[in-house]
């Protein structure tokens, strides 16, 4: 494919359609539609990945790894309208296979994400940024509590969509959502 | 906080529920209870400190330069929407000329914007479009602008897309079947006095 065709501005009539209309179009082939997508979601997808991610060293290649498996699925996407949350999934689960083949890569004794050594709340009140601190704390949590937190709070995923992308039971998201919410509510505390 | 007690006999898991259900149906014994409702308005402060700096973050985001974007469209290919080759005739016996479906699909896509106040969206061609002469179903999904007379932009619709497949294609049309799946409003656009 000619890389030049695509780089034409998007209209503006387009920018103001609906999720279902642009998936609808997308998913038959219209690139502008899917452009639209791109810049309505590509955002939160990026922070969404650089938060998995804990940086964003990465997150260029797992946001465009994202939407190119969007491209290639958006025919089989039913319901158009709930292409947001859909889209966050993809980034949700290639930003997360990203960080376990990091630490295959590092060294498979070293468990979990080696935790900064300067870790309490005395230093999170003095991180450079609130972000930064939220990261942290996130960091700390247990990988299913954050995933669930995050594609709650961040995809806006139902209790529904994240049971089913973490293969679990609906009631077992309900009690990962409160525990993350409880650390997090503890730790906000410490360093407001 | 810990103990169920603490909480009017709730556990911290309930109250957590009750915040993503957007408090309905309103429970009283929550809505009453004073450490139920700190326990919630701790959840909810969190949950609003986290949606600023996340909105903040998608702004910053959001006014980066968009190279980010440009690599992601070059790297997707229209070839996997091609579809079938629909064959068209040529006076030359040794030429061999076809459209993909899903430049038929743009075919439609063009001829439906062309109409005003109704948007295409999925498009489908049933029937054996690779077999010259063989009857097709053309299927339009669309979108109305609301306050429209939805017959009268349907027809439209439909003679614009007839004359499209008739200029662009040999398909046999039997029928255009649209579709209205819904109605949209005039987009207010932000920061804009045009409207």
């Amino acid at each position: 494919m000619p890389t030049t065709s695509t780089r034409e501005p998007v209209a503006s009539p387009l920018e103001s359609f609906t999720d279902q209309i642009l998936a609808d179009r997308a998913g038959d082939g219209d690139m502008r539609a899917f452009e639209v997508l791109v810049r309505r979601y590509g955002p939160l997808m990026r922070v969404y990945a650089s938060r998995v991610l804990g940086s964003n060293d990465e997150m260029d290649d797992v946001v465009q790894e994202s939407f190119i498996t969007a491209w290639q699925q958006l025919p089989t996407l039913e319901n158009g309208a709930a292409v947001k949350s859909w889209l966050m999934r993809i980034v949700s689960r290639k930003s997360v296979d990203r960080v376990r083949a990091r630490r295959q890569h590092v060294n498979i004794d070293l468990t979990d994400a080696p935790a900064p050594a300067q870790h309490s709340p005395h230093r999170l009140a003095e991180a450079g940024s609130q972000t930064e601190a939220l990261t942290r704390v996130l960091a700390d949590l247990p990988e299913d509590q954050r995933r669930c937190w995050m594609l709650r709070e961040l995809a806006e995923c139902s209790y529904g969509e994240i049971a089913e992308e973490l293969e679990i039971p609906v009631s077992t998201v309900r009690g990962l959502l409160a525990r993350a919410r409880k650390t997090l509510l503890q730790e906000m505390e410490e360093w407001r | 906080m810990t103990s169920s007690d603490a909480l009017a006999g709730h556990t911290f898991e309930e109250l957590s529920d009750y915040l993503d259900r957007d408090r309905t149906p309103a429970d009283p014994s929550i809505d009453g209870s004073p450490e139920c409702q700190t326990a919630l308005s701790g959840m909810q402060r969190l949950r609003r400190t986290h949606r600023d700096l996340l909105l903040k973050d998608v702004q910053l985001e959001a006014e980066r330069e968009d190279s980010w974007v440009t690599s992601i469209l070059q790297h997707i290919s229209l070839e996997a929407r091609a579809g079938r080759d629909i064959p068209i005739s040529h006076p030359s016996p040794t030429a061999r000329v076809s459209v993909t479906e899903g430049a038929v699909r743009g075919i439609l896509r063009a001829a439906g914007d062309s109409v005003p106040n109704i948007i295409v969206g999925r498009c489908r061609l049933d029937g054996d479009v690779t077999a010259p002469g063989a009857p097709v179903t053309v299927r339009v999904d669309a979108t109305v602008l609301q306050g429209e007379i939805i017959a009268s932009l349907a027809d439209q619709l439909r003679d614009a897309l007839y004359a499209a497949l008739r200029q662009h294609t040999e398909l046999a049309v039997e029928s255009v079947d649209i579709t209205i799946r819904d109605l949209y409003q005039i987009p207010v656009p932000a920061g804009e006095s045009e409207q």
